[in-house]
């Protein structure tokens, strides 16, 4: 064994079953606090076991509720939507940043201003954005952008900048316009990049869009995590985090594996 | 005499930076005249001002003072006249070789919006771009690596591959800033004698930056030194002149025995002495400036002599 | 030589572990809401501290906010808590964690209302969005108020709202026509033009409760706890009852400690059934009218789920009252009404 070898190649097998012990490991200790906790209180909700999580996870999944929704399929729309809009929203983030990197005037128009906007805890504007845009999605999708928008247009903005400046004036000297310049030379090179910090925002995103859901709404994976929450059903709540979780791993693997096969380009240089 | 028509013309240009709160003087009253056709290797000591005087033709700075034209017109910025190959970043790292080489005709064929308006068109006038563009890398023996991106060619292919770059514009004047400059040798002299070929064969007016004397000497046909090290009557000066402008001998372009002839390492010599060389400093009255279109505007404190007053300028050809 | 500074350290480690081990330590905690007050000044005022020492305890009183303080409570890090008796039924009791109640503090009385701008009466909630803490006490009101003007519950669509916000929102969205809450925020959206209180919880007196509860396991091994609580619930009780300079001192500590001035506290009290006497707490505690409206409460619990999504029937979660009968499952009892501590207040022999 080599843990503390830098040259030490682990065998696939090594590999993967070290890459599983950690998981393994927070079962087990999960399972037997859970099986202690029953031993002395079958009632127990605060750690649930297994079988009590999946009965959880089922009756959100598959079983329609006294509305005749499917509880699990209805927040994970609801918590979708939102969501997707607000990676719609950061479109313009991207373009903003785009645009203040290439060209100087946007630039010191909002350089400062987005340094600002960014440092502010969105958090801490939540009763403002809700009494500003009302209970709707409108507020939550705000509080999303409010949180992240701010750091995309700042990374694209950086990313704009490093191009080095040999490649606008090559443009210019091969008849492109300012736009083509832009769009054509500049965007393309930062795009797989800034696709990466959206990427890594994900969490700050979902963060955002819990603290929405469980201030004011009627669907969301937020919100049933804080409603259930009433009556401590934690054999839900675990379930849906891990749900939540597995969604947003999959989403981030699904770019992740897209940027790298769409971007063959980004070489070592 | 030469009767090619005047491609550059760098008049009474001088350049400052700001540098610790004054402005710094880098080129002192800069004088060029250069002929369609032409391959001008321009070299200096380092700290010059080589390529400041190279973005100042490409338009991508612009002079403190003096004006510059191009065929005629000034320069007010990097325009598709002027083609122009770095040591570095001259390739698109997200276009294929054949994208790098086709953006340029496309770009002035089509704007950002009409791409997407006149599609039909676009793919017309892409076939024969593509066509255009492939006829000029299989030339350059780049025909096998069309679709290849920029990340997975040699250095020397990729300087090949910007020169077809900025070649296919057909610009007034090609400008290199020491675009072999961070190749091995081997590497470089192979792209020497594949520079030459390309200008013997489209006769294509040059203007070659470097700070290697035996490459400037061999690859070109017109010589210019500008150094920071010379003498003037006034006591201090500050910024670069041309210090050197003659025509190489031994016809242009030279064999590759030229490389290791006693006429090469004796001119060598001299320009290494002259030019390049810190505590030599020759005066203003040495200077060597005997091509045909050389010439100097020099202000009479800096000449010296009774005769000269402030506003007469004095104009030497030899 | 080792040996012995470590027999020093650990005869050292005795002896100031001894006097904290002959004292039993227990956590209480209260949160913020009218009828829960008095807690904060017995504690303010030494009174809690005086019936702890002449138990001999300690009783450490813990603000919280109020679902994370029955979520410790659950979790069993607090002795004893206050909560309504929806929440004992479907947090502590529904988890298992049986809870005995051991005051009967008092009924909100219009401290809970819906509240409509637009002249939305009754009839006109259908086809309208709620603002609400859904699963609240709010929730029971609603579905009380549906319920009792026979309107389906689906008829109405709901919206979750923190009741940290919800006030605010309401104020300031206009386009809100309907919303469920609880004092103080009541009051504040009261004063809006144009808004009116169309269902409160005194159109169903008596079944939103206020209690103390203190976990059955607790009460098993001592029930000093209970007694100095109580002791010091009544010793409050009585200063506020008796009308006069300490009571409007101590409504003055209360007011400010809610963060209102004491004629806002007072009007909070109005809408308050407080049990000012021991023996009307008894007595209601063991009336049969008690069960009745415990009856409405875990019916609901039952209906939403709140008694745990799979409870096949309501009576999973046993109720057991002082006269001996049980609600629901014997086998399982998960919340106890006791009377002991109040009758012993009521005959002065704490």
């Amino acid at each position: 064994m080599g843990f503390f070898k830098i040259t030490a190649r682990p065998s696939r097998a090594a590999a993967w079953s070290l890459s599983a012990s950690l998981f393994v490991l927070c079962v087990i200790a999960y399972a037997y606090t859970a099986h202690s906790r029953h031993k002395e209180n079958p009632k127990d909700k605060v750690v649930p076991t297994f079988s009590e999580m999946w009965d959880g996870f089922s009756r959100t999944a598959f079983e329609p509720d006294r509305n005749d929704e499917y509880r699990l399929l209805l927040d994970s729309k609801a918590s979708a939507k939102r969501f997707g809009l607000s990676l719609a929203f950061l479109v313009l983030a991207v373009l903003l940043g785009l645009y203040m990197g290439v060209f100087p005037y946007l630039e010191h128009l909002f350089l400062r201003f987005m340094l600002f906007v960014d440092k502010i805890p969105a958090l801490a504007l939540l009763p403002i954005l809700f009494i500003v845009f009302g209970l709707g999605e409108t507020s939550k999708v705000a509080l999303i952008l409010l949180g992240v928008f701010p750091t995309i247009v700042l990374d694209t903005y950086l990313r704009a900048k490093a191009i080095p400046k040999q490649q606008t004036i090559k443009g210019f000297t091969l008849a492109a316009s300012d736009f083509e310049i832009t769009y054509r030379i500049v965007l393309p090179q930062i795009i797989p990049g800034v696709l990466d910090t959206i990427r890594l925002n994900f969490k700050a995103m979902i963060l955002f869009l819990i603290a929405g859901e469980s201030l004011a709404a009627s669907a969301g994976l937020g919100y049933r995590i804080f409603v259930v929450r009433r009556y401590i059903a934690m054999d839900i709540i675990i379930p849906y985090v891990i749900w939540m979780s597995v969604l947003a791993f999959t989403a981030d693997a699904l770019l992740r594996l897209w940027i790298e096969k769409r971007y063959t380009w980004r070489g070592e240089s | 005499m030469n009767d090619q028509p005047l491609i550059l013309h760098v008049d009474n240009v001088y350049k400052a930076y700001p540098d610790q709160g004054r402005m710094r003087m880098i080129l002192n009253d800069v004088d060029l005249k250069v002929r369609q056709g032409e391959f001008v290797t321009l070299l200096g000591p380092s700290g010059c001002g080589k390529s400041t005087l190279l973005r100042l033709i490409l338009g991508s700075e612009l002079p403190t003072k003096g004006h510059i034209e191009i065929a005629g017109k000034p320069v007010t910025g990097p325009d598709r006249d002027r083609g122009i190959v770095y040591q570095k970043y001259s390739l698109f790292p997200h276009m294929t070789v054949l994208e790098n080489v086709v953006f340029g005709l496309e770009a002035e064929e089509f704007g950002l919006v009409s791409r997407y308006v006149r599609r039909a068109k676009l793919a017309q006038h892409r076939r024969h771009n593509k066509e255009k563009a492939q006829e000029m890398l299989d030339r350059m023996s780049l025909g096998s690596d069309l679709n290849k991106y920029p990340h997975q060619l040699s250095g020397g292919m990729r300087q090949r591959v910007a020169i077809a770059q900025a070649m296919i514009m057909e610009p007034k004047i090609l400008l290199m800033d020491e675009p072999f400059g961070a190749l091995d040798d081997n590497t470089r002299t192979d792209m020497q004698l594949f520079i030459l070929e390309q200008w013997e064969r489209t006769k294509m007016t040059v203007f070659f930056v470097t700070h290697d004397l035996v490459e400037a000497l061999f690859l070109g046909s017109r010589l210019i030194v500008l150094s920071q090290f010379y003498k003037t009557a006034k006591e201090d000066n500050e910024g670069s002149k041309i210090v050197t402008d003659r025509a190489i001998p031994g016809g242009h372009p030279k064999p590759t025995s030229f490389k290791n002839s006693a006429e090469l390492a004796a001119m060598l010599e001299d320009v290494r002495r002259r030019g390049l060389d810190p505590d030599f400093a020759q005066h203003i009255h040495e200077f060597d400036l005997s091509h045909a279109d050389a010439y100097q505007t020099v202000s009479a404190a800096e000449w010296g002599s009774d005769q000269d007053h402030d506003s007469q300028k004095d104009q030497r050809t030899t | 030589m080792r040996n012995k500074i470590w027999m020093a350290i650990a005869v050292a480690l005795a002896f100031t572990a001894l006097p904290a081990m002959a004292k039993e330590k227990y956590k209480v905690a209260w949160s913020i809401y009218v009828g829960w007050m008095p807690w904060d000044y017995a504690g303010h005022s030494g009174v809690l501290k005086k019936w702890a020492d002449k138990y001999d305890i300690d009783i450490e009183l813990i603000r919280m906010d109020y679902i994370p303080s029955v979520e410790a409570y659950v979790s069993e890090q607090i002795d004893a808590c206050v909560m309504t008796n929806m929440e004992c039924l479907d947090m502590p009791a529904a988890s298992g964690i049986d809870s005995t109640v051991i005051i009967v503090g008092d009924y909100s009385n219009g401290n809970d209302a819906i509240l409509t701008r637009n002249d939305v009466d009754i009839q006109g909630l259908k086809g309208k969005q709620v603002s609400l803490v859904e699963l609240s006490v709010s929730h029971y009101l609603l579905a009380r108020c549906l319920e009792k003007n026979n309107i389906k519950e689906r008829d109405v669509s709901l919206i979750n709202t923190s009741d940290s916000d919800i006030g605010p929102i309401f104020i300031s969205d206009t386009s809100q026509e309907v919303v469920i809450t609880w004092n103080p925020i009541v009051m504040e959206i009261e004063q809006t033009p144009g808004v009116n209180k169309i269902f409160t919880s005194a159109d169903i007196p008596g079944e939103i409760i206020d209690m103390m509860v203190v976990r059955s396991k607790v009460m098993e091994k001592s029930d000093k706890l209970a007694k100095a609580l109580t002791g010091a619930w009544y010793e409050v009780m009585d200063t506020m009852s008796k009308r006069g300079a300490d009571a409007e001192k101590a409504l003055a500590v209360m007011a400010n400690s809610a963060g209102c001035s004491t004629v806002e506290f007072k009007n909070q009290l109005k809408t308050t059934a407080m049990f000012y006497n021991a023996q009307a707490a008894v007595d209601y505690t063991r009336s049969d009218e008690l069960k009745e409206k415990m009856d409405l409460v875990r019916q609901f619990c039952f209906r939403y789920g709140l008694l745990g999504e799979n409870a096949r029937s309501v009576d999973v979660v046993g109720i057991a009252y002082p006269d001996g009968s049980v609600q629901g499952d014997k086998s399982s009892i998960g919340m106890r009404y006791d009377a002991t501590f109040m009758q012993l207040a009521a005959e002065g022999k704490l």
